[in-house]
């Protein structure tokens, strides 16, 4: 017999009281008292989701359909019209081109870089402690601070980066301006490694000790050891860090910091190489006051993310490897 | 027939109880902005400012309590927030404003009070007393600086003047400008060419900077300095091919591409000129009376510092605006006018603006307090004398309602940079940016109606 077949107090006292004695207090039933408790644990996050996620996410949705800017009296409602013109705005596409690339790029070196600090600082190292700390240390500077420290240190007269080109008599190059702004926006992402770091450090420790000893019982390599095992026990952390990667840096608002003027209209002053998509949404709602064209980029956004995270899905299934102990399943 | 308790809920019980939470509801939420509404305005002697953090200081504040027993409560400006709280019916009862763009933006929207009735009967500012600037904030439905006014600017400069630091021109061998006669714009670029200094890559001195307040209304403004108007009379469209705006355009791209001093391009990392040119790294600085306020706290900045006039162009017309005027303004769906306008008398007329009248960061927008601008030091009287000889020359340039200068800024930004590196011709320039702000101004007009 199931939790749920039990039968309540009610069904066991058989028939209602009689008249003039006082009603017990219905009994409810262990199923209806876990549903309820479930829903009364979940209701915080339920509520949260709806008033602070669904709710704007559906005025977003309205408002893509509109040409709302906030303030004039005459918006009107245009249908799909805003994601007619999304599709022929060049800012859009190219925004969105520069945003892959960028994606492309900086999830990639980002997980290698994260991942080879997590394996040097899994070895049996003097200071490992101190080490983990150091290198962890960027991830928790507040992102403003650390666009303001990059804007100093990258500036074209005064920056320390181009000092040091000095020093071995290269020419001052202006980092934040194209071609090189996307550079320094790279490094930005890979200067915060020390996140994916210790995700990798916590999955390094998870590898049972025993099959890389056999492994090198067996004459493996270093290298055959990480490929062979590493790698693929690996695989689950490495899926989440990819994923969440695409998405964080489809979302990125690093370029915002290292914009010399961050206000609305300074946005769209930023080097082109660094005019990402959600740069183009800010500009739009901020700086153009399209509010409803601008709701219409971020919908398509988020379909698009959703979209990259199948295929993220889709083109891993066959290669990650869920260590799940078959017989918990029964 | 009444439903009773426990009968199961038929279509019309649960569409009445749902029009009724829904009532609740409402009421709920407006009882909520009420409530802030209620906790901000209380017995109508507190006011909400939305102000930048040096608008108004926790000192200020403390001082309004003191002298006219208002209660002030400041909102970080921001215009988003601004639109929010429109938008919700909660304005707050002052808003920081740039008069020379905002004002025409806002009052075509409907959304300033007109302030006329309070003027005409205030004792503190009178008409006769206001400055010319304050026309910034007028608006007669179609033409900025005519018909009500919604605002007043709390001090101004004109802002097509500039500063020179005369060690920097003379370790250049360059010669000063005329005391009170303006060069022209291609002079000034070709003395910002000689007085730059490179080296490694690197700029050391930068020759000068000349940006404006805001990209759009620093190109209006060259543009009437060339003799045209950069927009249409009805405000509705740019015409940046017309021999003086193309004129004008082709002038501020020169400045650019040679890279004498801060642009899009070559952003300056402080974001205004005060610093390089305290640092004595910068030779001209296109920033009005008010930078008077920095220089003038550095004793050894000041004396090799000189204002000049708004330059101009030849065959032009001699011309020197203020392209901020920044004030304040007060919504018309404020819930606190009156105590708004106490607040509003004493800011622009009473202590405050005597204190930011002495102080030297600006010109003040009373006539009747000019006499405290500082004098007392040789170079502060030679800046006044400079000064007043340009007053005579001011004149409001009417910005478009149709669209804010961000958003034609934002266009500028996004399409000037390649004529500023040389790749696109600066005709080529012209018709494009005629095509992105006109498409601009055009749903802004189809917006205000």
């Amino acid at each position: 017999m199931t939790v749920d077949q039990i039968p309540s107090v009610v069904d066991r006292c058989g028939s209602a009281p009689a008249a003039g004695q006082s009603r017990p207090r219905p009994h409810t039933s262990i199923a209806t008292r876990r549903h309820r408790a479930f829903y009364m644990f979940a209701s915080p996050w339920i509520i949260g989701f709806a008033l602070l996620t669904i709710a704007p996410m559906a005025y977003a949705l309205w408002l893509s359909f509109t040409t709302f800017d906030g303030l004039s009296p005459n918006w009107h409602y245009v249908g799909l019209g805003n994601y007619r013109e999304l599709f022929s705005d060049s800012q859009t596409w190219n925004s969105l081109g520069r945003t892959g690339l960028f994606a492309i790029t900086s999830v990639p070196l980002s997980i290698i870089a994260g991942l080879g600090l997590a394996v040097l600082v899994n070895r049996p190292l003097k200071a490992r402690g101190l080490f983990r700390t150091l290198l962890y240390l960027p991830a928790v500077v507040p992102p403003v601070g650390a666009g303001l420290a990059f804007k100093q240190l990258f500036d074209q007269n005064s920056g320390a980066a181009n000092g040091a080109l000095n020093l071995f008599g290269v020419d001052a190059l202006g980092w934040l301006a194209d071609p090189y702004a996307r550079y320094v926006l790279i490094m930005t992402v890979l200067w915060t490694a020390g996140n994916i770091m210790i995700i990798s450090l916590a999955g390094l420790q998870d590898i049972p000790r025993e099959l890389l000893e056999a492994a090198r019982l067996d004459g493996a390599s270093a290298w055959r050891s990480f490929r062979s095992i590493t790698v693929p026990l690996l695989s689950p952390v490495l899926l989440f860090q990819t994923v969440t990667g695409v998405i964080a840096s489809v979302q990125t608002i690093m370029p915002l910091l290292l914009a010399p003027d961050p206000t609305p209209a300074g946005i769209t002053a930023l080097p082109q190489s660094n005019y990402l998509y959600m740069m183009h949404v800010f500009a739009e709602y901020f700086a153009f006051g399209r509010y409803g064209y601008a709701s219409a980029l971020l919908w398509v956004l988020f379909v698009l993310i959703l979209v990259a995270t199948g295929l993220i899905f889709k083109a891993t299934s066959g290669v990650v490897f869920y260590n799940v102990d078959p017989e918990a399943k029964k | 027939m009444r439903p009773h308790a426990g009968a199961a809920l038929s279509r019309r019980r649960f569409l009445s109880l749902s029009a009724g939470g829904a009532a609740a509801g409402a009421a709920a939420l407006s009882g909520c902005a009420m409530q802030v509404s209620n906790a901000v305005s209380g017995s109508g002697e507190t006011v909400t400012v939305m102000a930048k953090a040096d608008d108004i200081s926790p000192e200020l504040i403390k001082q309004a309590q003191k002298d006219i027993g208002v209660k002030i409560n400041t909102v970080l400006y921001s215009t988003s927030k601004l639109i929010a709280m429109m938008t919700n019916g909660n304005p707050p009862d002052l808003v920081r404003g740039v008069g020379a763009v905002d004002a025409p933006y806002y009052a075509a929207r409907g959304v300033m009070e007109d302030l006329d009735p309070y003027f005409a009967k205030s004792s503190v500012l009178k008409l006769d007393d206001l400055d010319p600037v304050n026309d910034l904030w007028r608006y007669d439905g179609r033409t900025q600086g005519k018909g009500p006014r919604y605002g007043m600017a709390k001090d101004f400069s004109q802002d097509s003047m500039f500063w020179y630091n005369t060690g920097l021109f003379d370790e250049a061998g360059v010669d000063y400008p005329a005391e009170l006669e303006p060069v022209t714009y291609e002079e000034w670029l070709d003395k910002a060419k000689r007085l730059t200094r490179r080296k490694n890559g690197q700029t050391t001195v930068f020759g000068g900077s000349y940006n404006g307040v805001l990209t759009p209304n620093l190109l209006a403004s060259l543009t009437v300095a060339a003799g045209g108007n950069l927009f249409t009379d009805d405000f509705s469209r740019v015409d940046f091919t017309a021999p003086e705006a193309r004129k004008a355009l082709g002038w501020y791209i020169d400045y650019c591409r040679t890279k004498v001093g801060p642009s899009i391009i070559q952003p300056d990392p402080n974001t205004w000129d005060g610093p390089t040119f305290q640092a004595n790294r910068l030779a001209m600085s296109n920033s009005g009376y008010w930078l008077g306020g920095l220089i003038n706290a550095d004793k050894k900045l000041a004396p090799l510092s000189r204002l000049a006039p708004a330059p101009f162009f030849e065959g032009g017309t001699r011309v020197s605006p203020c392209q901020a005027g920044t004030g304040f303004w007060i919504p018309s769906k404020s819930h606190n006018k009156d105590a708004a306008w106490r607040v509003f008398e004493w800011f622009f007329g009473e202590a405050p603006a005597k204190a930011r009248a002495s102080g030297g960061w600006g010109i003040p927008t009373l006539k009747s307090l000019r006499s405290l601008m500082p004098a007392q030091e040789d170079y502060q009287k030679r800046v006044l004398k400079v000064q007043e000889a340009e007053l005579k020359h001011y004149s409001v340039i009417a910005f478009t309602p149709y669209a804010t200068a961000d958003s034609l800024l934002g266009l500028f930004n996004q399409i000037a940079p390649a004529a500023m590196n040389g790749e696109m011709s600066v005709d080529t320039l012209a018709r494009r940016l005629n095509s992105a702000m006109n498409e601009q101004l055009k749903r802004g007009k189809e917006q205000v109606g």
